[in-house]
């Protein structure tokens, strides 16, 4: 009976649906661009003023993202831009995050060629093979995840075959990663033994134009029977300026990695296995005090379901330091909790580090609250026993902040 | 004359084996599994969602779907590229369907560069806010449930079905109503461990696509929470001819827009 009610109504309902949508919005109208983007403003304060700096922000600024896309033939063109205003370094931000050229110049081969993001790596937050440049200042102040990712200007060729897949990236322009300098956040200065916050701000020495200062990044990668292989190597510079050249000017040392990496299913989650090994070229023997020195990085992380809708995600990370061995370990937790369909997004990033005594937590709240509008708060904890760790240096950086995004 | 002669006699054979009241309830899972999710031997559509909530708010999703069956009933690969709304534009979604073992899926995210891989216990979950699940995409697998035939009417194979580890799913049971023609299940019910039906998936709209019959519109309701996502699905085509390489990691970060745009004709 209930069957035949079924039966009988379903022209009417078929026709309340057909009412919902005209024929409008399926993209017949659209030609080879679009545009959208979003608008975005956001506020970050200290619980505590640093003793170094004048601001009690770490975030006061307003962002229009442009994004936008050509298809001439067989090329796509692809742009994303910011344009806003940063309340904190007083200043306009105008930042070109894409401007890529794409294209397939063989049957098997993509090429994009341009200012670009990219990624590799199975790391949660923690980076071992990827060498791409890292916004750290955005990450620290409360920017949208996607700004922990800086772009670079670079030449991306991958060529996928039977065998294995190939991927180079070449970047002519060393791209640093955007490290702390005092602006934003005050940090550990070895040399003054304490906190700093320099003026003018720290800036790394980069190193000369030439060809061979260029990055040189290759990734060979398959997939077998739902197991992600990699291999990877690069050629470049540390990414952050931890070094000090003869004028003990803080500056990038040379550095070439090598590595590899595991995904896999196993029990009810994602398995993944990764390690580096970081060769500190000009400081094999590991004598120079002004360089760092080689490195073994490895992680372990386990990802899973642990309830509907409750994601937990832990990893071990080991960064090996040696001649002479210096030991770091630091423990990861994610926990995500979906509810109401993703329409409110819970979520507490956790760094630990035993070795170090120190933390970092990360607690966010996103509140999606329809296509157009999103709202999102959340902390950057930091804290630890010594003033000279990772993550406890940037105790007066201790921060809550909200941002609220209108997409369009 | 003769040729009449012999199409009637196949149209006959034909509408016999449609009269044929099937009651092995394996059977008709087999059939519904193979009209539901493996006609041709792949397919394209493109898909609009409206996700009501249950205070009326209305979010929208469009992306296109792209399917290749490896064998039929078996196997078989799915890619999803949105391009509607803007904060989920690019975002790809590929799924390696396997019969023997857990399903291989990944997540691209472009804003990050990041090939996200979506672990198999994870298959319950809200697909991109709607009321669809991950597992809803490519089809929950027949192995993994019990199927038992309790009613059939001139209409309809009325089947009930129970997951053999109950422990990887929210439902404690849930029924099926099947097309006796078409094998496409019209609707399904979900029952909770309290006895309540609290997700329905319904039917509205079937339309003959290349001869396969095919879903043009449906809903998934949650009857206890409110709330629905109307799906709506146009430009279907089957047999197009994919390449098996459309469906492979290189599709996350660039599209095959050949395959993405509408044929011409």
């Amino acid at each position: 009976m209930r069957v035949l009610l079924i039966l009988l109504s379903l022209p009417a309902l078929a026709m309340a649906q057909d009412d919902m949508w005209d024929d409008e919005g399926w993209g017949d109208e659209e030609q080879a661009s679009s545009w959208s983007g979003f608008i975005d403003a956001g506020v970050g304060t200290r619980f505590e003023k640093d003793p170094l700096l004048d601001n009690r922000n770490v975030l006061k600024e307003w962002r229009a993202r442009v994004e936008t896309s050509w298809t001439p033939g067989k090329t796509e063109i692809s742009l994303k831009g910011d344009i806003g205003y940063d309340g904190i370094l007083s200043e306009p931000i105008s930042e070109l995050r894409e401007l890529l050229l794409s294209f397939s110049p063989t049957d098997k081969v993509d090429a994009r060629v341009g200012r670009q993001v990219q990624t590799w790596g199975t790391g949660d937050l923690v980076f071992l093979n990827d060498l791409f440049p890292k916004d750290f200042q955005s990450f620290f102040a409360g920017r949208d995840d996607e700004y922990l990712k800086a772009p670079g200007d670079a030449v991306r060729l991958t060529r996928y075959s039977e065998s294995v897949n190939v991927d180079f990236s070449w970047t002519p322009v060393f791209e640093p990663n955007r490290y702390l300098t005092g602006e934003r956040f005050s940090f550990y200065s070895p040399l003054a033994g304490g906190n700093v916050a320099p003026d003018p701000p720290l800036s790394g020495v980069k190193p000369d134009k030439d060809f061979g200062n260029g990055e040189f990044a290759l990734r060979l990668f398959k997939t077998i029977d739902g197991r992600e292989y990699a291999a990877y190597a690069y050629r470049g510079f540390f990414k952050d300026p931890s070094a000090l050249n003869e004028q003990l000017q803080p500056t990038f040392a040379p550095l070439q990695s090598l590595g590899a990496s595991l995904r896999q299913p196993a029990g009810p989650g994602m398995l993944s296995l990764e390690f580096s090994y970081y060769d500190s070229r000009d400081n094999r023997d590991g004598e120079n005090p002004l360089l760092p020195r080689d490195q073994l990085r490895a992680l372990l992380g386990y990802e899973w379901e642990a309830k509907a809708n409750f994601t937990v995600g832990l990893q071990y990370y080991l960064e090996q330091t040696l001649d002479p061995g210096d030991t770091r370990h630091v423990l990861t937790n994610r926990l995500t909790y979906q509810a109401a369909m993703g329409k409110y997004l819970w979520s507490l990033f956790t760094f630990y580090s035993p070795s170090d005594a120190d933390f970092y937590l990360r607690p966010s709240f996103t509140w999606r609250h329809s296509d157009q509008w999103s709202l999102t708060a959340g902390g950057n904890l930091f804290g630890g026993s010594d003033d000279d760790t990772f993550f406890n240096q940037l105790q007066d950086g201790s921060n809550a902040y909200l941002r609220v995004r209108f997409s369009y | 004359m003769k040729h009449t002669v012999i199409l009637l006699t196949a149209l006959l054979a034909s509408s016999v084996a449609m009269a044929e009241t099937l009651t092995d309830a394996d059977e008709i899972i087999h059939r519904a599994n193979l009209a539901s999710y493996y006609a041709g031997v792949d397919g394209r559509a493109e898909v609009r969602m409206i996700i009501t909530d249950n205070q009326d708010r209305q979010q929208r999703r469009q992306f296109t779907v792209l399917r290749r069956d490896v064998e039929d009933g078996g196997d078989q690969q799915f890619l999803v590229v949105f391009s509607q709304p803007s904060d989920v534009r690019d975002t790809v979604f590929l799924v390696d369907k396997h019969v023997d073992r857990d399903d291989d899926r990944w997540l691209y995210l472009p804003g990050l560069d990041l090939v996200k891989r979506i672990s198999s216990g994870d298959k319950r979950t809200s697909f991109v806010g709607a009321h669809y699940f991950y597992e809803d995409v490519s089809g929950r697998q027949p192995r993994e449930d019990t199927h038992e035939l309790i009613e059939t009417d001139d209409n309809y194979y009325v089947l009930k079905h129970e997951p053999i580890d109950a422990a990887s799913v929210e439902f404690e049971s849930y029924v099926t109503w099947v097309d006796r023609n078409t094998f496409l299940p019209m609707k399904i019910d979900y029952t909770n461990a309290a006895g309540d039906v609290y997700r329905r998936v319904e039917v509205f709209k079937v339309e003959d696509v290349n001869g396969h019959p095919t879903v043009a519109v449906s809903r998934v309701s949650d009857l206890l929470g409110g709330g629905k996502t109307d799906m709506q699905f146009r430009y279907m085509s089957y047999d197009n001819g994919m390449p098996a390489d459309v469906f492979t990691e290189r599709s996350l970060r660039n599209p095959p827009r050949d395959w993405l745009q509408r044929s011409k004709d």
